[in-house]
């Protein structure tokens, strides 16, 4: 699942790499998503699926541009409560879904992408985010392999 | 002078930034909103399709892109001449009605309960969802996932896709319902209202009977005397997708109602050193500062706005609400900020209702949806409620319907300056020389413009261990004394 907005630069990361995905990958049981949503919306389109991959863009202090991380939703549980509570965050939604009993992905890894320019409307991404896209579509072929 | 930092506002797309500067006394000075820069929108419109632009500007944000299609695909009507059938204009305010359920119920549940239920001064880690659910229960969390799910499977029916739908053309809609749709939505319809209903009674049992709570609500720390703006039908009664802006003054009294395209004769734009925003007034009472009273241009448009605005609503159950809302605040207008989430949820009421009437209007399965333009583009003003208020989008375009201008109103920009003064108000009240400044305190301060759940359509993501909610303290000569982490 990529997600992002297409229109903002790098913040559209996530949805470039899903992009490219959907001609590298032909297994039948893989849904690739592109979006735009967090929170509880992403909650709602997570309900049935096994596994997760999610990309996203991410900006960090001092994060270098175009890095890519490979995080677990433990690395965002660690943080949930310093970090920005931002309509629901990610972690609370899925503790909410967890709750409720409704059927979420036993895995979830989130692939997130350094972004340098967030806020200016161009279809495109900064060149060191672009380099970064084939680096991580090959990441998340990897993943998908791991079964 | 000191300065006290909050940034980002929690709880909200986007990043927002409070500062308030305290005197050397350590009384509040003054505050300014900042809302993030977001650059060259506009420009990014221009040279484009005008019919690509439900499409390009619901990507705004990830918060509301149903209202922008609905404003762009409006605004299209307009500049191609062309007036969509009639079952066209009704699936179009099915969906409409689809979304402000699911917005409705968001903001409700997830931003404004917490405050209510945990109570504003609760451990913030408490103070949120999980804390509502922990306290009135599963059950209602089920409900809110429900609710939220069901009226998206609307969106996504006619939509084609349940985020960034595919649904508003020039003259019609893209797609209607068939039978079997048709009782779907009308069972969910049913279940919405049930669900509405359901959370109003909430309210009542956690606000309204807790004398601490009214109290607040009707606090002078939380009041602002303004003008109110709102979308209303021929009978001047709330509508979200359609009719015309109706102004009413501090008093109540109608001052304007006008069409979409005048709007420019009536709402202008005041520039302020600290913000690149530019900040909408009422072009004929004048811009007098952030003040508010009858001779200050500083309107409001949010849910208690628009029911300040109307006469009434168009759904029994609603209306039979909207009567014991101003009942009960001590009648109309109400000026109190934080009964806009009650005027939130006659709304949801009203979304809900009025989604059982469509669905059960024998109109609403005709495969009449599209009236196919023929006339030259040129240029078009398409306005409806977003859920945080009055979003206006015009368009100019030259004869073959190429973008050469767009001039998008959003909702939170219409409430900069009553969100600025709400903000201001509260830290005056709240802050005191020689108080300490708390986590809890804080949140009292944001729970000023939490009602207008400002939408700043930003949308990165920051990694763990970075400081969210910083408070920094300022002496005089500009040195840090005091940090506040949440």
């Amino acid at each position: 699942m990529g997600i992002g907005n297409p229109l903002l630069c790098d913040d559209g990361v996530g949805l470039r790499v899903a992009f490219e995905l959907k001609d590298r990958v032909d297994q039948p049981e893989v849904t690739i998503m592109e979006t735009g949503i967090a929170g509880l919306a992403l909650l709602d389109l997570l309900v049935g699926y096994d596994r997760a991959i999610i990309i996203d863009a991410i900006q960090t202090i001092d994060g270098k541009a175009g890095h890519i991380y490979r995080l677990d939703t433990q690395a965002f549980d660690a943080a949930r409560h310093t970090v920005s509570q931002h309509d629901i965050d990610f972690t609370t939604a899925l503790e909410f879904g967890k709750k409720l009993g409704l059927s979420l992905p036993k895995q979830i890894i989130i692939f997130a992408i350094e972004a340098s320019d967030v806020r200016t409307f161009i279809e495109e991404c900064t060149p060191e985010v672009q380099k970064a896209i084939p680096i991580c579509v090959e990441l998340v072929l990897q993943e998908l392999k791991k079964g | 002078m000191k300065k006290i930092t909050i940034d980002p506002i929690t709880r909200l797309e986007g990043h927002g930034k409070i500062e308030i500067f305290l005197n050397d006394a350590g009384e509040v000075e003054n505050t300014y909103f900042q809302i993030p820069e977001l650059r060259g929108f506009e420009k990014f419109c221009e040279g484009r399709l005008a019919e690509d632009m439900p499409q390009i500007t619901q990507r705004i944000c990830g918060v509301c892109p149903e209202a922008h299609h609905m404003a762009a695909t409006k605004a299209l009507d307009d500049v191609f001449h062309v007036d969509p059938p009639s079952a066209a204009k009704k699936l179009r305010e099915l969906f409409y009605s689809s979304f402000y359920v699911t917005d409705h119920t968001t903001h409700f549940y997830i931003l404004a309960g917490p405050d209510f239920v945990m109570g504003p001064e609760a451990p913030v880690a408490e103070r949120n969802i999980l804390g509502v659910i922990a306290k009135v229960g599963l059950e209602l969390g089920g409900a809110v996932i429900k609710t939220r799910m069901q009226n998206h499977r609307i969106i996504q029916m006619l939509g084609g896709r349940a985020v960034h739908p595919v649904f508003g053309l020039p003259g019609g809609v893209s797609k209607g319902l068939n039978e079997d749709e048709r009782k779907e939505v009308e069972q969910i319809a049913k279940d919405s209202v049930e669900f509405a209903k359901l959370s109003l009674k909430v309210f009542d049992d956690i606000v309204l009977k807790n004398k601490e709570y009214l109290d607040m609500v009707l606090s002078d720390a939380y009041t602002h005397h303004t003008y109110y703006m709102g979308l209303v039908d021929e009978k001047n009664r709330v509508n979200f997708y359609d009719g015309k802006v109706r102004v009413v003054d501090p008093d109540g009294k109608e001052f304007v109602k006008y069409s979409p395209k005048e709007y420019l004769d009536n709402v202008a734009e005041h520039v302020e050193p600290w913000t690149y925003v530019k900040i909408p007034y009422l072009k004929k009472v004048g811009w007098k500062g952030f003040v508010d009273g009858k001779d200050s241009g500083v309107f409001r448009a949010t849910p208690l706005s628009r029911l300040n605005a109307a006469d009434g609503m168009a759904t029994p159950l609603a209306q039979a609400e909207y009567e014991r809302f101003f009942s009960t605040l001590g009648g109309k207008p109400v000026h109190q900020t934080l009964a806009t989430h009650w005027a939130r949820l006659v709304e949801l009421l009203y979304a809900a209702e009025r989604l059982l009437e469509l669905s059960k209007d024998p109109e609403i399965t005709s495969p009449n949806i599209r009236t196919i333009p023929t006339a030259k583009p040129d240029e078009g003003v398409g306005i409806v409620e977003a859920p945080r208020g009055t979003l206006t989008h015009h368009y100019i375009t030259d004869e073959n319907g190429i973008i050469k201008k767009a001039n998008l109103i959003v909702a939170t920009v219409n409430n900069v300056a009553a969100i600025s003064m709400s903000v201001n108000k509260a830290a005056k009240a709240l802050i005191k020389p020689g108080k300490k400044i708390t986590e809890g305190l804080l949140n009292r301060i944001e729970m000023a413009w939490r009602p207008y759940d400002p939408c700043f359509g930003c949308a990165t993501h920051t990694l763990p261990g970075q400081a969210a909610m910083e408070v920094v303290i300022y002496n005089s000569k500009g040195e840090v004394v005091d940090r506040l982490h949440r």
